[in-house]
């Protein structure tokens, strides 16, 4: 029996533990298998396997029970589900519904989450930029939050680690608000988009559009190919999952890789309870997992732990993590575990019509989904009435003119012509930085728990006044610019989301110099618990304007190189 | 014995109704045996779905192409009320469907399948004008999901406008002609 315990113990003992296996958790799987380390990777949903798990994937749109409508039945069970703009009747078996797993809302908040292998990486928008310097010395320069124990260079070289076995589409364009990666062929703008991009050039100083830059293969290099991946082929289906692992997810690209190793055991159906503390050594030994099935509890052991459970995953585990010595919560000794999440003010649209160059249109799909313009306010120094900036997108388009009034043959050669279309539409959405707050938080509920026995969430997070202005300050610019362009028929239009919508939630375990005042160290430790790392959205300090997931990957790409390096000198 | 027959149907249909079960009617309970389709919440009998094959028919007509009732488009329209529309207008689209089939007889004298093509193009035309908001609503969903179903159709994706899944194409620059 000791003997039987002994080999049992083994089994479950591995040399790194990684929680989650999304974007961040999958690049931590990649990295630890390659530099020989047996991984263990913990997904609290079922497994995806690249291609098989695909259902829709190669669906045509007849093929579709309702043409890609979500019935009405489905919208009254999982409302914040449907507010997801990527839900959809071939998506939706990738998403979380309401009920399933419920939380606490004490204001509106949309959790939008993925429970599979690959998690998020199979729905997100793969839009990366790289943060700038001036993004890390934000909370420094402005006085809000801590400020980053990193600086650009520390993770200039992980950016690019990173870019070139994702593989991202976009230009040198040369700004030092929105730094340059190791590009694959950017995709092009279209005529209106291009033109706006020289209107905004010639009249506004320090203003830039530019190719969206994306996580696609526009050229796959020889390492996208030995990924299996190949060229992106402009299906834009992204969501349902990539047959060509055209788009980057862990899906397609981290976890087969790390596979390819023999070093990874990928346990699916494994909800991480909590992190087991051993007071002796003052390290983390392992985690307690419930199996999602059986409900059977299990422990797993390692010498080092990686949380990527996506960002308030990540913080209620470590919550949940209580031992004597953290009562309330693993490495929680300042009781700011939990406190300043952060997200990004999506709720500002803009839309004009232009009259010219009619001689062209878009003839097919553009994966990068058109331009994208950097933050421009507040970067040398402070000059408006609210902190930090915004983003936007932009986009141009023209669609056939169909009247629908009439009927029969006259309706039905309405509907097929391809011979009178309309002016240029042209649109903005705003991608705001928000402030992290103490007051917006996250913390576990005393009573209530889920099927599995983990206490469910409570989560207080709202806009504030400077988010506001934030907007203002957008529809204003944007007004400004599009007139420039002669666009005509501007209007703004408040888009009323809640927060959590951009899926962009950050923040809760941040990272800081002092112990005092942060979570985590300069290579995204806990300070308190050495051998415990988080790279997910929860360490970030504060939130830029960019899409946060390829500065995540980077961090976790930094992390592990840290992390392999101090088991070896005996540091963890 | 006829009138046996519906009034077994009838109450099945109900029984199924409050149940909230799928109706599917089997063949043998049909008078033409034809095929149709399971409904979960609306109750539709074989006169009201010919009626709405009609509708669909003269809104996209046959010609050297398939029109909505080769197309299946009323099952299509059922479909999509059945599963994608709210209760509200599930009752709108029933109830809207008999007052339209009434409107017809009192306005036109006669059966809107019984008219021929133009008289029911007339007559679809002249419900722009009218006032009664179950007839509108009805219509207006049938005629929506009709074109949806249409544009949306294997027959159409695949031979009149080619649905492109790979490889796909972008050219940001399409010289028009």
């Amino acid at each position: 029996m000791a003997n039987l315990n002994i080999d049992s113990i083994k089994t479950r003992t591995f040399d790194a533990i990684v929680i989650g296996s999304g974007a961040s958790g999958g690049w931590a799987a990649k990295e630890f298998t390659e530099k020989g380390l047996k991984t263990l990777v913990l997904e609290r949903g079922r497994d995806v396997v690249h291609v098989k798990d695909y259902p829709t994937t190669n669906l045509y749109p007849y093929e579709l029970e309702h043409r890609n409508e979500i019935t009405y039945a489905d919208k009254q069970a999982n409302p914040i589900a449907n507010r997801c703009y990527a839900y959809r009747e071939d998506t939706r078996h990738f998403f979380v519904k309401d009920e399933e797993h419920p939380y606490i809302q004490e204001k509106d908040f949309d959790w939008i989450r993925g429970y599979q292998v690959g998690g998020k990486s199979l729905l997100w928008a793969r839009q990366t930029q790289r943060w700038s310097a001036y993004d890390f010395e934000g909370p420094a320069r402005d006085g809000f939050a801590v400020d980053w124990p990193i600086r650009y260079q520390d993770i200039d070289p992980w950016y690019s680690y990173v870019e070139r076995f994702v593989g991202i589409a976009g230009n040198k364009d040369g700004l030092y608000t929105l730094p340059d990666g190791d590009f694959l062929p950017g995709y092009p703008l279209n005529a209106v988009e291009d033109y706006f991009r020289q209107s905004v050039h010639k009249n506004f100083k320090g203003r830039h559009v530019i190719s969206a830059r994306c996580a696609h293969l526009s050229e796959p290099q020889p390492i996208h190919i030995q990924q299996g991946r190949v060229k992106c082929q402009h299906r834009v289906l992204c969501q349902r999952g990539c047959p060509f692992g055209g788009y980057f997810s862990s899906n397609a690209s981290t976890i087969p890789w790390a596979q390819k190793t023999g070093n990874l055991t990928l346990r699916p159906h494994s909800v991480v309870h909590s992190i087991l503390y051993d007071q002796e050594s003052g390290k983390a030994k392992g985690v307690k997992v419930v199996d999602d099935e059986s409900l059977e509890e299990m422990e797993f052991f390692a010498d080092v732990i990686f949380v990527n459970a996506s960002a308030l995953n990540t913080n209620l585990i470590l919550l949940n993590s209580k031992s004597d010595r953290f009562p309330e919560g693993l490495g929680n000794d300042n009781g700011l575990m939990g406190k300043y999440i952060a997200f990004h003010n999506y709720t500002a649209r803009i839309s004009a019509e232009y009259d010219g160059l009619l001689e062209y249109r878009t003839d097919g799909r553009n994966p990068a989904g058109g331009g994208y313009i950097p933050n421009f306010r507040n970067v040398d120094r402070q000059e408006t009435d609210f902190l930090r900036g915004w983003a936007a997108t932009f986009g141009a388009g023209r669609s056939p003119i169909r009247d629908t009034n009439g009927v029969g043959e006259e309706l039905k050669k309405e509907l097929l012509h391809d011979s009178e279309w309309s002016n240029w539409r042209v649109h903005s959405h705003m991608m705001g930085e928000t402030i992290p707050k103490e007051e917006n938080r996250v913390w576990l509920d005393t009573g209530k728990t889920d099927k599995w026995g983990v206490p469910l969430l409570h989560i207080d997070v709202d806009y504030a006044e400077d988010d506001w202005k934030r907007r203002k300050d957008y529809y204003e610019q944007m007004t400004n610019m599009f007139e420039a362009a002669g666009f005509t028929n501007i209007r703004t239009r408040d888009d009323g989301r809640r927060p959590g919508n951009d899926i962009h939630e950050m923040g809760g375990v941040r990272m800081g110099h002092d112990p005092k005042t942060s979570l985590l160290n300069k290579w995204n430790q806990l300070h308190l618990c050495k051998n415990v790392y988080v790279t997910d959205g929860a360490c970030m300090t504060s939130t830029a304007t960019q899409n946060p997931t390829l500065t995540y990957m980077a961090l976790t790409a930094r992390a592990v190189d840290h992390a392999v390096k101090s088991l070896k000198n005996g540091d963890l | 014995m006829k009138v046996e027959v519906i009034n077994r149907r009838t109450a099945l249909r109900r029984l199924l109704y409050i149940a909230g079960g799928t109706l599917l009617l089997p063949a043998c309970y049909r008078q033409s045996g034809k095929e149709t389709i399971a409904l979960t919440h609306l109750v539709i009998d074989e006169e009201q779905e010919n009626l709405l094959a009609e509708l669909v028919e003269t809104i996209i007509p046959a010609s050297d192409t398939p029109g909505g009732k080769e197309l299946l488009l009323h099952l299509f329209v059922l479909k999509m009320v059945d599963d994608c529309h709210n209760p509200e207008d599930q009752e709108a689209f029933i109830t809207g469907l008999s007052s339209f089939a009434s409107l017809a007889r009192e306005q036109e004298g006669q059966d809107f399948i019984k008219m021929d093509a133009n008289k029911r193009i007339a007559f679809l035309e002249s419900l722009k004008e009218i006032e009664n908001e179950e007839v509108k609503r009805f219509y207006g969903i049938t005629k929506r999901r009709t074109i949806q179903g249409f544009t949306n159709s294997k027959y159409v994706m695949t031979d009149l406008k080619k649905y492109e899944l790979v490889p796909g194409r972008y050219n940001g620059y399409f010289k028009m002609t």
